[in-house]
């Protein structure tokens, strides 16, 4: 079995033990603890503040706080059972209040958008990699407006040493936009690449009314196309790696916020209660 | 149109003489003094002749007294011999790190390391005083032509053990001509010590063609090295002195290919005359075994024929055998004998030793522990028509593809020891790594995450600690070293003058030159108003915990640093 298989497996393993033994013990001592719900929450709230410290460890690199992907792989099977524990924490009910509901859709779209994101970051790097030319995201638009200006040469030139204004007329109606614009960020996440493909059509199409001269210049384009289709989709593809944390860490901060609250909440209303 | 083809001179052997300055009453002086009186000029063929290569290979050099003229630990191209004055040998264990211009190697404290917290300079390459002034003793000079003074000498001879040389002696030929690291610390004994420093084109030339002074080296490697350099390869470790000697004096050394490989690789392998076909062969493939070559340092590529073209099967670095599985299975049955079954091709420079098979058989082989052996050879091995090449040699040409192979070689990647490799099928572009290389190394990374790519793995451009590290080679204050602790290459900041040599030698292109900042962000001036300079490079993070930031901060294991050297590690990274 190779290794990460083999993690995963343990990990699996480890995550349906860990959520068995809280749902089993859960029902046996719920009967006779009376706080338990203040048990599960305190637990809840360890346990949301530990996925937190994630980014603070990733925030400071030079302490010797063990390894990023140890972090994520705890942060990962912690977060699952979170789910768990959060299920028991709210009686495996949606809540009725308006306060608590909108804590609960803070801890659903801070699971939801995490496991998401292990997701999309398992998928993405193959997508990237099938690229080919790997550039920097923040190079990005700089090759783009390399390519922009190559074309636009091109088809300038064309005029010229084609005497033909074929491909200018063209590029003009055609190409000039896509070159500038940076594309379509969903036809890219869904892998269609329609608007490329249209243009490779087209042409393909007007290449039986070039002469040898023209179709040099045009074969030329058809290359520019493709880099500049591939630019696109590793701008979006990268991009989308970066807005899911922008999603997701706002998310749980407001969560923190919402749950603090929460917790002054649950004490005001239960002051005096079970004193007596 | 004007087709007319414009024909250069083609580069010659002597474009760049090792001094432009060097005149004929120097070069008659040189030849009429020994050993180069008693060379005879009609043993050197006419397109290189005595005169020309001491006058294009050599030039003479002046020392004061205290002047360091080599470090131990560092790597250098030339070899001196001592025309007037004398030297000082430094014996070991050798002169403090910190008086060689070394940075003391050690990890910081765990407060010191809690304590970049608030520590941290806001601005990135900031320098402390101490980091900008130079702490080796006294520098005279600038660049790559600065010269160091060790500060008192008396005392140091006084604490070490040090022996003196006088006029007629060589040193440094060794280190010159296999690429080993310096051995002593040498520094001049008296004022005016004139020194005769030959480059090792020049060196080589001579042992080529001069019998007598190739006699000398020889005997002096024999006499200082041979007999460590073969018991450092197991195979020769169960042997008692006096087989030992047996096999030294049988041995023979060489040295192949080009010792400047590194400064213009990356035109050969444009070009594409780095292929294995045009490369220098050691040992053919089919040819009868007539003895095992060790690499003693540099690197050989191991092929095989395929198709119309050799195939890379594996590459050996120091301390590897080429021949040795051949020799024992012929010797174990001598009726059922075997040529050798791929080729040794040189991939830059290699140096070798070479020992015979007779000697093999008669002294080595017979009491050899078989964990010292290779594996046998296949049954069928003599009658197998077609053996697929990619299963040979521990499978790894199989196991990481032949493409990763061929790009490991021909990009000399091999060289490393702490490569940094990314797998692409894993990494999400976060820069995680450097965002924490930045954190760890005054707000500005060592390396970039970019680099050559080949079956979904980048090579990052970062230092790779390369076991021949050429970056060392000139570094005139010898701020750039190997970690005493570790044989890591480091740059001590102290002592580092921004001469951009180990910049301009790597050819990793993994050092840059930084322009150093005070605690407030300006930039530090010199009187002349311009710029300090300081070389900067991954140095592993030798002095935080836990190993190099960038590799503990990739959150999906996509990162690691790699001795690729060896195969196997690479082979299971790529089969997790």
């Amino acid at each position: 079995m190779r290794p990460f298989v083999q993690r995963r497996f343990a990990g699996l393993i480890l995550l349906i033990a860990a959520l068995v033994a809280l749902v089993f013990g859960h029902a046996q001592l719920a009967p006779s603890l009376r706080h338990m719900a203040a048990l599960t929450g305190w637990a809840l709230l360890a346990v949301c503040l530990f996925l937190t410290a994630y980014n603070a460890r990733k925030k400071l690199p030079f302490l010797p706080l063990g390894n990023s992907r140890t972090w994520l792989q705890l942060h990962a099977y912690v977060g699952y059972f979170s789910v768990g524990l959060f299920m028991v924490h709210t009686g495996w009910r949606w809540p009725s209040g308006w306060f608590e509901g909108i804590l609960a859709v803070l801890y659903t779209a801070v699971a939801l958008s995490g496991v998401l994101g292990l997701f999309w970051s398992r998928v993405v790097p193959r997508r990237l990699t099938a690229c080919g030319d790997e550039v920097v995201f923040e190079r990005i638009p700089i090759v783009r407006r390399q390519l922009a200006e190559r074309a636009e040469q091109l088809a300038l030139d064309s005029v010229v040493s084609t005497q033909s204004a074929a491909i200018a007329d063209f590029y003009n109606l055609h190409l000039a936009g896509y070159f500038v614009d940076p594309g379509s960020l969903w036809q890219h996440w869904v892998g269609t690449h329609r608007t490329a493909r249209r243009l490779l059509d087209k042409l393909e199409d007007l290449q039986r009314f070039l002469n040898a001269d023209q179709k040099k210049v045009l074969d030329e384009l058809v290359l520019l196309v493709r880099r500049k289709d591939s630019i696109d989709e590793q701008h979006a593809l990268q991009l989308s790696l970066r807005l899911w944390l922008f999603v997701h860490i706002p998310l749980t901060y407001s969560l923190l916020v919402f749950t603090a609250f929460h917790i002054v909440l649950v004490f005001g209303f239960s002051a005096g209660v079970g004193t007596k | 149109m004007d087709d007319t083809i414009l024909k250069g001179e083609r580069p010659g052997r002597w474009d760049s003489p090792l001094d432009p300055g060097f005149v004929e009453a120097d070069l008659d002086r040189l030849l009429g003094i020994a050993p180069f009186r008693e060379m005879n000029p009609e043993s050197f063929p006419r397109r290189q002749p005595l005169r020309a290569i001491l006058q294009n290979d050599c030039r003479i050099r002046r020392f004061q007294r205290g002047e360091l003229i080599v470090r131990a630990g560092d790597f250098g191209s030339s070899a001196f011999m001592i025309l007037g004055g004398s030297v000082r040998v430094v014996l070991p264990p050798g002169l403090p790190d910190e008086v060689l211009g070394r940075r003391a190697p050690g990890r910081k404290s765990l407060f010191k390391i809690v304590a970049q917290l608030w520590n941290n300079h806001r601005h990135p390459e900031v320098r402390t005083p101490e980091e900008l002034g130079s702490k080796t003793g006294n520098l005279v000079g600038e660049g790559a032509e600065a010269r160091v003074f060790l500060q008192d000498v008396p005392r140091l001879i006084e604490q070490n053990k040090t022996v003196t040389v006088g006029a007629g002696e060589f040193f440094g030929e060794i280190a010159a001509l296999s690429r080993m690291p310096r051995t002593a610390t040498i520094l001049a004994d008296t004022d005016d010590t004139e020194l005769l420093e030959i480059r090792w084109q020049g060196l080589r030339d001579l042992l080529k063609y001069d019998p007598t002074l190739r006699a000398h080296i020889d005997a002096l490697y024999r006499k200082n090295t041979l007999s460590n350099a073969l018991r450092s390869f197991p195979l020769f470790q169960h042997l008692n002195e006096e087989q030992l000697q047996r096999v030294a004096a049988q041995t023979q050394f060489g040295t192949f290919g080009d010792y400047d490989w590194s400064g213009d690789y990356k035109k050969l392998a444009q070009s594409g005359s780095n292929a294995p076909e045009r490369e220098t062969p050691i040992a053919q493939e089919g040819d009868y075994p007539d003895g095992v070559v060790f690499v003693r340092s540099g690197f050989a590529r191991l092929t095989k024929r395929f198709a119309n073209g050799q195939r890379t099967l594996n590459y050996l670095g120091a301390g590897r055998s080429f021949g040795l599985r051949e020799i024992a299975h012929n010797w174990r049955h001598p009726d059922r004998t075997v040529p050798f079954q791929a080729s040794l091709r040189v991939i830059g420079y290699t140096h070798t030793l070479f020992v015979p098979t007779h000697v093999m058989e008669e002294i080595v082989l017979p009491g050899a522990p078989a964990s010292a052996l290779p594996e046998p050879m296949p049954a069928n091995v003599e009658t197998a028509e077609e053996v697929d090449p990619l299963h040979e040699q521990g499978g790894f040409a199989e196991r990481i593809g032949p493409e990763l192979m061929e790009f490991l070689t021909s990009r000399r990647f091999f060289n490393g020891t702490a490569t940094m490799v990314i797998n692409l099928d894993r990494c999400t572009r976060c820069d995680d790594c450097v965002r924490a290389c930045a954190s760890t190394h005054d707000n500005n990374p060592r390396f970039l995450r970019h680099g050559p790519i080949s079956s979904g793995i980048q090579v990052a451009q970062a230092c790779m600690h390369c076991v021949d590290p050429v970056c060392m080679i000139g570094c005139p204050t010898g701020a750039i070293h190997r970690d005493a602790s570790g044989g890591n290459v480091v740059i001590n900041q102290s002592t580092c003058i921004g001469c951009t040599s180990c910049a301009n030698n790597c050819p990793y292109e993994a050092i840059r030159m930084v322009e150093a900042r005070n605690e407030r962000g300006g930039f530090v001036i010199d009187a002349e108003m311009r710029p300090i300079v300081k070389a900067t490079k991954c140095d592993l993070c030798l002095d935080q915990y836990g190993g190099p930031a960038c590799e503990r901060a990739c959150p999906h294991d996509a990162l690691t640093r790699m001795d690729l050297t060896h195969l196997d590690r690479l082979a299971q990274w790529l089969e997790r």
